[in-house]
């Protein structure tokens, strides 16, 4: 019966190849998207961690203070600003973040546990812009953006993040919804020939391979098409990322696998569901 | 023309291969078949008569399972059918060989692939299956139509087909629904002979007709349907 199914399953492809076509495009781009913004995500994930929450501002103390010095002026600004969290950076995170966004100071920075870098704290608070009375402080040889800007770009991030994500996941929604209506509007075309091949003794499995097969080439061809695409669009990105000096994008292998095992499990779970539902209807409706 | 009409004597009784209790069907308010009580042993050649409208054709989709009763049991080969799994359905229905009146032929398929598309669940190799098919429409005389599709038949030939894949796998029962509709007198002659035959060997057969010629052509239980009962039971003419 598998080459029944294999055979049939090959011609339905065939007979109805537009919309097959569609189908596996259909899957494929969100699908593709879904990587994409996992990837990205995963890529801005440092930057998310180096910034924190909005509040957080970075200021880099003066290297010549000795630590006695350094600690007396953080436990002076501690007093008269008990509302600010303030937290000593550690060397070796700075040089990472550092490493992280201009890759081509890494041999510079190997090995390096607060050397050639100035020590760096941060500290959290409500309103940002009451840091800016530090910058006259000689303690302090820089201190953060201290404007709204970078917590916006921060939250449009992360938003474009959720937006893409969402709009991925009802563009796979309604493909899940496309793919039960082919498979309805095919049963409902074959409805005599799939009430006969009942009468006379076929198997569910019979009857229904078929339509998986019918499903499953588009399927793969999307999970195909999604891997491609990721990658695609990933080395686009890296190049623009690597005009600026910054890191490349490289999706994971596991992602991957992930997007071809939606592209195929998706229709093949919605059609599996209509394929039951009809089986139900037709035999005690 | 000859049929084992019951078993041996000599043997005892036989098992049933058939058995109503109580069976109503009901179509909304329109009550189509009530209390029918029946009993059918293996190796009987049953006639199913009656006027159209009379339920021969309801009877028997409740034995294949095509349809539930509203009330009562159905027994067939040993399983009750208006209680069976869905996934076992296929299992009873290739215990049965149906001969639709509409014939119910795949219409994308040919005469020769309707046959052995049938035989392959029986578990048949494909060779095997060809050669069987071949042999039944021989046995028909269809074997030089056996490339062709159904829709290039004749009534008569699209008939003999599905006669030819219900017969094919060699079941233990049969239900014929009109089977000699679109045949001329010949043809349903030499069809009744193949139902004697394979009665003969065995099997338990069927036929629902509202011709009384064929009921007069051989000697066999015959069940007369009217206002949804069994009006007679026993020896044609009654």
């Amino acid at each position: 019966m598998i080459r029944h199914a294999l055979a049939e399953g090959w011609l339905l492809f065939r007979q109805r190849w537009p919309i097959s076509v569609t189908l596996a495009l259909a899957l494929a781009i969100p699908v593709c998207l879904v990587g994409f913004t996992v990837t990205l995500t995963g890529w801005l994930k440092p930057l998310a961690e180096a910034t924190g929450e909005a509040q957080v501002v970075p200021i880099l103390l003066h290297p010549h203070m000795d630590e006695g010095q350094r600690q007396a002026w953080l436990d002076d600004l501690a007093t008269r600003h008990p509302d600010w969290k303030i937290r000593r950076v550690p060397p070796e995170e700075l040089a990472r973040r550092l490493v992280h966004w201009f890759p081509y100071l890494s041999d510079l920075l190997k090995g390096d546990s607060g050397g050639l870098l100035p020590p760096l704290v941060e500290v959290s608070a409500k309103d940002p812009s009451e840091l800016d009375d530090l910058a006259g402080s000689p303690a302090v040889i820089a201190i953060g953006p201290r404007s709204s800007l970078r917590r916006f770009v921060e939250v449009a991030v992360t938003r474009a993040g959720w937006l893409l994500g969402l709009v991925s996941l009802v563009l796979l929604a309604c493909t899940g919804l496309l793919v039960a209506i082919w498979v309805h509007l095919e049963l409902y075309r074959h409805g005599d020939e799939i009430t006969i091949m009942r009468l006379v003794g076929a198997t569910e499995a019979t009857i229904r391979g078929p339509f998986l097969v019918a499903i499953a080439i588009p399927a793969g061809v999307a999970g195909a098409l999604a891997i491609a695409g990721t990658i695609g669009l990933t080395t686009v990105f890296t190049r623009l990322a690597a005009a600026l000096g910054l890191p490349p994008l490289a999706p994971n292998a596991a992602l991957l696998v992930g997007q071809v095992v939606v592209a195929v499990a998706l229709p093949l779970a919605a059609a599996g569901f209509t394929l039951a539902r009809h089986a139900v209807t037709e035999i005690e409706g | 023309m000859e049929c084992r009409r019951h078993a041996d004597p000599r043997i005892g009784r036989t098992p049933s291969v058939i058995r109503l209790r109580g069976l109503v069907k009901q179509y909304e308010a329109r009550r189509v078949l009530h209390d029918i009580d029946l009993h059918v042993e293996a190796g009987e050649f049953i006639f199913l008569t009656g006027p159209s409208g009379a339920g021969k054709s309801t009877l028997l989709r409740l034995l294949y399972a095509a349809e539930k009763p509203t009330e009562g049991e159905v027994w067939v080969a040993g399983s009750r059918v208006d209680q069976l799994a869905r996934s076992r359905l296929p299992a009873l229905r290739r215990k049965i060989g149906v001969i639709f009146q509409d014939f119910k032929l795949l219409r994308r398929k040919t005469v020769m692939e309707n046959i052995t598309f049938v035989l392959r669940f029986h578990g048949l190799a494909p060779r095997e299956a060809h050669k069987r098919a071949y042999l039944v429409l021989k046995r028909l005389g269809l074997h030089h139509r056996q490339s062709a599709y159904p829709d290039a038949l004749s009534g008569g030939e699209q008939q003999r087909v599905a006669i030819a894949r219900a017969l094919a796998y060699q079941p233990r029962l049969i239900l014929a629904d009109e089977p000699t509709g679109n045949l001329d007198a010949d043809l349903a002659a030499e069809l009744l002979s193949l139902l004697c035959d394979i009665n003969y060997q065995g099997a338990t057969v069927v036929v629902a007709t509202h011709d009384h010629s064929l009921l007069e052509s051989i000697p066999a239980r015959s069940l007369v349907l009217g206002g949804g009962t069994i009006e007679y039971d026993g020896s044609w003419p009654p």
